[in-house]
């Protein structure tokens, strides 16, 4: 005899699920990189806004892409410095592995280090175009999706912008210093759905476009509530 | 080579006059081109919800969010001209769109006699790096018109935006005229400050570092200043007639009139016979690849009967052109927007290969209506053309021509490139989307200070 501990039941949600989103204004900062070496510098003292931008934020605003861009690092030394290497391994950074800007500032930093230790003579080879660093401001909002039941989040998933959907499922983890999303963990802790929680947390950003990603989501949803 | 150059052929008494004259230098399958002699009365702007349909009811709804707080917080837009450049067909949009949202937004214009208009016209062009030696009476007379307007203007609002140099010295001087009102100022920079006149800019380096924020295009165009300064990109209206979407019946139209065969790929570069756009360069560029793959050039622009260079150019273009049928030269009076708009839509490939450039809105409106676009990568062209992603960057006649050849021989990678790029112009480059930055920036800066 199974028991309702050993089932997921499929229940009124304990909270509502609010959607909101985030609007950013790009703000352009003092920091400029000609070289990998001033890259390296650069990364050192930038501000996290300037990570988060040049990683997270720049996933947001090229969304529609499935292959080919990971973030503003890898492209620049892939386009500007030539260095295909240093680009692969930048582009392999996935920001969902990191709950906090410094430690995905370290890892970047680990990276180019790396091959400037490796290939000395890259540090002060001049890029073909300048790396200028900007930082994002952010200002949070809501929307008018509130999910009551997990029709409307269905609902409220299909409907609301890829900004909600990129607020919820990708910067998120600053905000929860876990390795989840707000999807994932209204899911599980609040509709008991842990299977669909972890299957939502498992979507590749990385080989889908962030309207491909809300699709997936959504099947997943539906699919809890068949 | 065909070349088509409207003709004053009057054919009404009022409203706009229609240009149909059979030139002596078109062959004679064709059709006189017939494109309005003088400027079509203005369409009325577009509704904030009728942006709905293209951009999402979730993105509309964001900036109804945006614009509530602060509540009550007004905007000033000062700019030189009310109408004509850019500036003025952007504020045209953004401040009727700003007043839907309850932003309410005052437009004031400076005034300036043609003293101080043939001092800032050199001031722009010295702040882009021409030479030019600043005068002691240059100054006195650029002081003394933004002293006269700012006397002139109220200054009640609560954000001020002043755009470009023109009206920068209303902020007063360092003795602080500026705190007469509590409100933040914003210089908004159109211009690409990479490279400024060092006189020019040590002139008017006093006033800009009294502002609260500044604007630029791009991120290179920005200097080393001691405020915040914010990047936004200029942007298209997808409602407007040089951008909106057009019945097939009426770009077949204008391919007919224009002699263009819509049964062979049709490659296109718009823009003003400029020698920075390298109109030439496109022509080369086009014959190298002709010899593998069969096309036709279109280069639409104009500048040419009001510009003595412009002319110079065109000329160039023409002899460049020689006698090939399959050139199609159009030299446009400036209020053709629907026809520049359908020749954009009947294009196969469209090029901006310019040597140098500011943003590249014709690149923008290219992406805009999801065609593979090859374009040099100088200004602000690789903000918007992620090479192999949104798009082709080439930096030689040689690299324009391959990439012409390769995406007319893979029209996938070609489709999807416009696919990509259009999507990059939705998210980043659409009017809506400087509206959301205004939003921001107006709350960034006001809340800011209520803090």
């Amino acid at each position: 005899m199974t028991t309702t501990a050993q089932i997921p039941q499929l229940r009124t949600p304990v909270k509502p699920f609010y959607f909101n989103t985030s609007a950013h204004l790009l703000r352009i900062t003092t920091q400029k990189a000609n070289t990998l070496a001033e890259l390296l510098d650069a990364l050192r003292e930038c501000p996290d806004d300037s990570i988060f931008q040049h990683t997270f934020r720049t996933l947001q605003e090229h969304h529609f892409l499935r292959e080919g861009f990971s973030n503003d690092f890898a492209h620049w030394a892939l386009a500007a410095c030539n260095e295909p290497s240093l680009a692969e391994q930048l582009a392999g950074v996935d920001v969902r592995e990191f709950t906090s800007l410094g430690e995905l500032r370290e890892r970047f930093v680990q990276i180019v280090e790396k091959h400037l230790h490796l290939n000395p003579g890259d540090a002060s080879r001049l890029a073909e175009e300048t790396f200028y660093f900007c930082a994002a401001d952010i200002v949070m909002l809501p929307t008018n999706f509130v999910a009551e039941t997990m029709q409307d989040f269905a609902k409220g998933l299909r409907e609301v912008s890829v900004h909600s959907i990129h607020h919820h499922f990708i910067e998120a983890r600053l905000r929860l210093k876990l390795m989840s999303n707000d999807f994932s963990q209204w899911l599980h802790e609040d509709v008991g759905l842990t299977e669909a929680a972890r299957a939502v947390n498992r979507i590749d950003i990385y080989t889908a476009t962030l309207e491909g990603v809300r699709g997936q989501i959504v099947r997943i949803v539906e699919r809890a509530l068949m | 080579m065909k070349l088509v150059k409207p003709q004053t052929a009057t054919t009404e008494q009022d409203g706009p006059k229609l240009s149909a004259q059979p030139q002596p230098m078109l062959p004679d399958r064709r059709k006189a081109p017939r494109t309005w002699e003088t400027p079509p009365a203005p369409v009325a702007p577009p509704h904030l919800d009728d942006y709905q349909s293209i951009v999402g009811a979730a993105e509309i709804d964001e900036l109804r969010f945006l614009a509530r707080e602060p509540k009550g917080k007004t905007v000033k837009m000062v700019n030189s001209t009310a109408v004509g450049g850019g500036v003025a067909e952007m504020l045209n949009r953004l401040v009727p769109l700003l007043g839907e949202l309850d932003v309410t937004t005052h437009w004031d214009v400076i005034t300036g006699g043609n003293d101080f208009f043939e001092v800032t016209k050199a001031f722009h062009n010295a702040l882009h790096g021409d030479e030019y030696h600043l005068t002691r009476a240059a100054q006195e007379i650029f002081l003394a018109y933004n002293e006269q307007n700012r006397q002139r203007m109220q200054f009640a609002e609560d954000m001020i935006v002043i755009h470009d140099p023109q009206p920068a010295a209303l902020i007063g001087s360092k003795t602080g005229s500026k705190k007469d009102s509590p409100a933040r100022w914003v210089w908004r920079c159109h211009i690409d400050l990479s490279n400024p006149n060092p006189q020019v800019w040590g002139f008017l380096r006093p006033f800009i570092e009294q502002y609260d924020a500044a604007i630029f295009s791009s991120q290179s165009f920005a200097r080393q200043l001691c405020m915040p300064q914010y990047l936004f990109y200029p942007c298209i209206d997808p409602l407007s007639e040089k951008n909106k979407e057009l019945d097939e019946s009426f770009v077949q139209k204008v391919c007919d009139e224009f002699g263009i065969d819509r049964s062979r790929p049709v490659v296109t570069q718009v823009s003003r016979f400029d020698r920075l756009k390298d109109p030439v360069g496109v022509v080369q560029a086009f014959k190298l690849a002709r010899k593998y793959v069969d096309c036709q050039l279109v280069l639409a622009g104009g500048g040419a009967s009001d510009d003595p260079e412009g002319a110079l150019v065109l000329k160039e273009v023409k002899e460049a052109a020689g006698d090939d049928p399959d050139i199609i030269i159009l030299d446009l009076p400036p209020w053709c927007a629907l026809e520049i708009n359908a020749l954009q839509r009947a294009s196969t490939i469209v090029v901006q290969k310019s040597i140098k450039e500011g943003f590249g809105l014709t690149v923008t409106e290219a992406l805009w209506k999801g065609k593979p676009t090859i374009a040099g990568a100088v200004g602000g062209i690789p903000n918007q053309i992620i090479h192999k992603l949104t798009g082709m960057l080439v930096h030689s006649v040689e690299g324009c021509a391959y990439q012409v050849r390769y995406l007319l021989t893979h029209p996938e990678f070609a489709a999807q490139l416009g696919r990509n790029g259009r999507e990059h112009v939705k998210e980043n480059f659409l009017i809506t989307t400087n509206v959301r930055r205004w939003l921001l920036l107006r709350r960034i800066l006001l809340q800011e200070r209520a803090a």
